[in-house]
């Protein structure tokens, strides 16, 4: 199995990013986006979803704790 | 002054009272002697044409050689402080294959500027986006036509899948100038261990397709073999690319009698560093 060329790459990513602003805009439901979710799986080896869709839920996962983090210095603060 | 002291002591010191007065009359002379060349010298500048060029000679050579002493003293210190740290710690000998199925040593590369990535093939985003980073960088450095042209290296840490014609083609899309290099997981082994990369890969799926975790850094080696400074995923390509061009200009300097061309822009690129 060869790796994934330049063209099939960039193919992968503008799904995964199409999926991505999906999730975003429905406010993660996930039904809504199962059209672009199953172009995404089909354009991406399966790794790479695997891969992204750990990566998506860490950059969650950290923008909540950022956030988090940010309330509770502005309200020490106030 | 001394009028009152040569009557003061000249019952107690006889002798001395001569030495006074013959000092006395030397002190006359002299105030009149200053008297003489005061009127004299009425309208004449303090400080003469002369008196000013060669002040500002001998000043001038005196802070070129200032300059030339702490000049030496840097150089010394940096080849002391490259002794005691910076060869040792990262890099060193290894022995690759090239797309080519060639042999390149270490000391094949020797007398270029190398830039060295690891990755793998089959890596989803960060290895596309940091060799594509190393793309910009070395386009930068190459066009820059003060310091010497840089080679981008890609080393695979994933020896299994990637041999040397799959790496060749990988790495021929994202710029011509790269080499692409692997070898067997001995050889891999040795050049991760001497950059003190590690890697390790993920479990297999159905398909037997894998990732491989591995450490992101971009290694900077300069023209005799040895890691002169890496940089990590937060560092844009101008960034790497000013970074490097530090390292080359401080080369040629520490290597060369430096021209001044190299000097003045160390200067500028040092007070930018703070270094």
């Amino acid at each position: 199995m060869s790796f994934p060329t330049k063209d099939q790459r960039q193919k992968c990513w503008g799904a995964k990013d199409k999926y991505w602003e999906c999730l975003e805009s429905s406010s993660e439901h996930q039904e809504a986006c199962a059209e672009l979710r199953t172009v995404y799986e089909t354009l991406c080896p399966a790794q790479w979803v695997k891969h992204f869709d750990r990566k998506r839920s860490y950059l969650i996962f950290k923008e909540q704790i950022e956030k988090e983090n940010n309330e509770r210095v502005s309200t020490e603060r106030s | 002054m001394s009028v009152f002291f040569s009557k003061m002591y000249k019952p107690m010191i006889g002798i001395s009272s001569q030495f006074f007065k013959r000092s006395n009359i030397n002190y006359q002379k002299t105030i009149r002697r200053y008297k003489t060349s005061l009127s004299r010298g009425v309208g004449k500048p303090s400080i003469t044409w002369r008196s000013f060029i060669i002040t500002t000679v001998f000043t001038g050579g005196l802070v070129y050689w200032v300059n030339l002493l702490r000049e030496e003293k840097q150089k010394r210190e940096n080849i002391e402080r490259n002794r005691r740290i910076g060869k040792a710690a990262i890099g060193g000998p290894f022995e690759l294959v090239d797309s080519d199925n060639t042999l390149r040593t270490s000391e094949s590369f020797k007398g270029e500027w190398l830039l060295i990535y690891f990755g793998f093939t089959h890596c989803p985003d960060i290895c596309p986006d940091e060799i594509e980073k190393m793309v910009k960088t070395v386009d930068i450095i190459d066009k820059n036509e003060l310091v010497p042209n840089i080679q981008p290296i890609f080393i695979s840490v994933d020896p299994d899948r990637d041999t040397p014609e799959v790496v060749g083609k990988y790495i021929k899309e994202y710029s011509p100038k790269f080499i692409g290099l692997t070898g067997n997981k001995e050889q891999v082994d040795k050049v991760c261990k001497a950059y003190r990369v590690y890697y390790s890969a993920g479990p297999q799926d159905e398909d037997k397709d894998y990732i491989v975790d591995h450490t992101i850094i971009i290694y900077l080696i300069n023209p005799d073999g040895e890691f002169v400074d890496y940089y990590g995923q937060t560092r844009n390509a101008e960034e790497v690319a000013n970074g490097i061009i530090f390292q080359m200009i401080k080369y040629e300097k520490l290597n060369k009698s430096s021209s001044l061309r190299f000097s003045s822009i160390l200067k500028n690129s040092s007070n930018v560093q703070g270094n």
